[in-house]
């Protein structure tokens, strides 16, 4: 192996040994407050970057966003831009105070892209999640450029990113389920509780990639009394 | 000491009446609106003697060229006997009973009726309604009797409620010709908000609303409402979100005049946490939402949480309005803990039937695709009084990974949502 290779190698293997405990030196990192997942982005998402988080099906995408939107409305505003799939008690439970979160409603794509635009140039909220429309490349451009230059956390929620977003997005994580929980035993004493998560960097401009398993569980509630996403 | 002022045979319009409590204003800041052309002046701390002050009242009224009554007395009830019995009467502080004792029950305005009933007891004046037994009356008449029976006595308990001011701002631009364009109309609207700002720090108010009034040359006036999403006295917000609102606007004419209205009139200053406050701009978030609003053509929403077993009702919505200002609900204001915990997300989707079948009375299909894990049924009813809706709801893993919530209503069944 030539020697220059060689190096290379070595370096690989010494930032992806670490990769989960890199942390990215004199820059503000927007921590999602789950360990895992900050230790796998190096110590959170930096301010101003657009996220993509990639799943298909129950991937747990929207678990990762709310916990997002959670950190986000601690002391100031969220936003979501929303086509009616939202279920508020669902991300009460996830910490996000609703009071504080602004839900947009906007079915087209252009209405989705027009909402963006206004929240990211406002600086209203700290984090906006939106999912990928079939927007045009020079659209993601704008949106990722409006949210570096106001320090706005862009989440796009995709089953896989578009080549235009994927070229535009600052961080990718990709999810995936490994296993779905269940409390008590099956059928009529049985409780859908969670899952477990693979989450995967796909890109950091800024750190290095890796992966790791996190679960995702609903608290345990009595039937009948609960004020959560299940019984 | 508290006036009172009444005009005989009542029959003016209300705009009058409020006319007149307008003119009153200038004889004392306090004044009660008893109705039916009687108001109450509380005179305690003004300068002269009844007499005085009759003449004052006389004075602002004089241009309303109607009869007047005015009275005197230590309280409510003085003061409207008083001006009952003539005008001009005053009612000297210990001496109420004394007063008001030969003056018949008609003081009292009571049903004619219950005059009546008394007249038939041989009771014709206040004094021999006074005399009666406190105890034994008001078995008799009833809990309006202890009132009564206390008026006679020269006692009256009920609180002077003093008439609330309605301070109006406004501004108003009338051209001699028309705007020729969309940079001349904001810069009235401009001056315009100026003028209502300076007017509101006067007043030490905030707007929590603006009507705009904007005349057209065809002699249509067209009126906006623009609700602010927190009250304010900024200029910068006002004319931001104003501008929102007329950007998204058509006008059949030409604008020759504007006319500007705060409204939601609030106290003004904001709270201000002692320690760690939020971090949001208000006024900047109110800009946001107008300018969403008249982008999306729908308000921003807000969530509320409600109590309810259907999952479509467990939530509503509602515009979005700022929380309070509050401090940091960490232990002293300055730090909480900051967990946060990874839940699952139900995504609801439309709802759309599906072809389930069952195994062993739990579904082992859906479609194409096998259930792997399967938790439930539970049992949701309600409404049995109305029209009842009965649904069993189950959490099932497909083959493919996928967790969804399925319910079966009837014999049909639906796919309500996955989890993500």
């Amino acid at each position: 192996m030539l020697p220059a290779r060689a190096g290379f190698q070595d370096l690989k293997t010494r930032f992806s040994a670490g990769a989960g405990a890199l942390r990215l030196a004199r820059e503000p990192l927007f921590s999602t407050a789950i360990p895992a997942i900050d230790a796998l982005l190096g110590g959170g998402i930096p301010y101003g970057t657009l996220l993509t988080i990639e799943g298909c099906g129950s991937a747990g995408c929207r678990s990762i966003a709310a916990a997002l939107l959670a950190q986000g409305t601690r002391h100031g505003l969220g936003a979501v831009i929303d086509g009616g799939e939202l279920y508020p008690p669902a991300l009460a439970a996830a910490g996000v105070r609703l009071d504080r979160l602004l839900i947009v409603p906007a079915a087209t794509p252009m209405a989705l892209a027009r909402a963006a635009d206004l929240l990211l140039r406002s600086r209203t909220a700290r984090v906006v999640v939106m999912t990928a429309g079939a927007l045009r490349a020079a659209v993601w451009a704008r949106l990722a450029k409006l949210a570096a230059r106001t320090g706005t956390v862009l989440v796009v929620l995709a089953a896989r990113a578009s080549a235009e977003l994927s070229v535009v997005a600052g961080v990718r994580l990709a999810c995936r389920l490994e296993r779905a929980v269940l409390r008590g035993t099956r059928g009529l004493w049985g409780v859908f509780a969670g899952f477990e998560l693979h989450a995967e960097v796909r890109k950091h401009k800024r750190a290095c990639s890796g992966e790791v398993l996190v679960k995702a569980l609903t608290p345990p509630v009595v039937y009948g009394r609960d004020e959560g996403v299940s019984r | 000491m508290i006036a009172c002022v009444r005009v005989p045979n009542y029959a003016l319009g209300e705009i009058v009446w409020q006319e007149m409590l307008d003119a009153l204003d200038a004889v004392t800041p306090l004044i009660e609106d008893a109705g039916s052309g009687t108001a109450f002046l509380d005179m305690h701390g003004m300068r002269g003697d009844p007499r005085v002050w009759s003449t004052h009242v006389r004075a602002e009224l004089v241009r309303f060229e109607l009869p007047l009554h005015i009275g005197a007395g230590p309280n409510r009830f003085c003061a409207h006997a008083a001006a009952w019995s003539g005008d001009g009467t005053v009612i000297e502080s210990g001496r109420e009973a004394g007063a008001l004792a030969p003056l018949p029950l008609e003081v009292l305005e009571l049903e004619s009726g219950i005059i009546e009933r008394l007249h038939l007891l041989g009771v014709n004046t206040l004094g021999e309604l006074a005399r009666l037994p406190h105890g034994p009356f008001v078995r008799r008449f009833g809990s309006d009797a202890a009132r009564w029976h206390e008026h006679a006595r020269g006692i009256d308990r009920v609180p002077f409620l003093a008439r609330g001011h309605a301070v109006s701002i406004e501004a108003t631009m009338l051209g001699e010709g028309s705007a020729e364009s969309e940079a001349a109309v904001v810069f009235a609207l401009r001056v315009l908000i100026g003028r209502i700002c300076n007017d509101l720090e006067r007043c030490g108010k905030r707007a929590g609303a603006l009507q705009v009034e904007i005349e057209l040359e065809d002699a249509q006036t067209d009126r906006f409402d623009v609700a602010l999403a927190a009250a304010t006295s900024q200029e910068r917000a006002m004319l931001d979100v104003l501008r929102v609102k007329l950007e998204s606007a058509r006008f059949s004419a030409p604008i020759c005049g504007l006319r500007l209205r705060a409204l939601g009139l609030e106290e003004g200053g904001e709270p201000i946490p002692l320690l760690a406050g939020d971090e949001i701009d208000r006024a900047n978030v109110a800009v946001v939402l107008a300018r969403l609003e008249a982008v999306l053509g729908e308000p921003v929403r807000r969530a509320q949480i409600r109590a309810a077993h259907p999952l479509e009702e467990r939530f509503a919505y509602e515009p979005f309005t700022l929380p309070a200002n509050r401090p940091k609900a960490g232990r002293y204001g300055f730090g909480e803990a900051e967990s946060t915990r990874l839940v699952p997300q139900l995504r609801l989707l439309e709802v759309t039937e599906i072809d389930v079948r069952l195994r062993r009375g739990e579904p082992a299909t859906i479609g194409e695709r096998t259930v792997t894990q399967c938790a439930g049924p539970w049992r949701i009813e309600e409404g049995w009084f109305t029209a009842a809706v009965v649904r069993d709801e189950y959490d099932v893993q497909l083959e493919d990974g996928e967790i969804c919530r399925i319910y079966r209503q009837g014999e049909r069944w639906y796919l309500r949502g996955s989890y993500d």
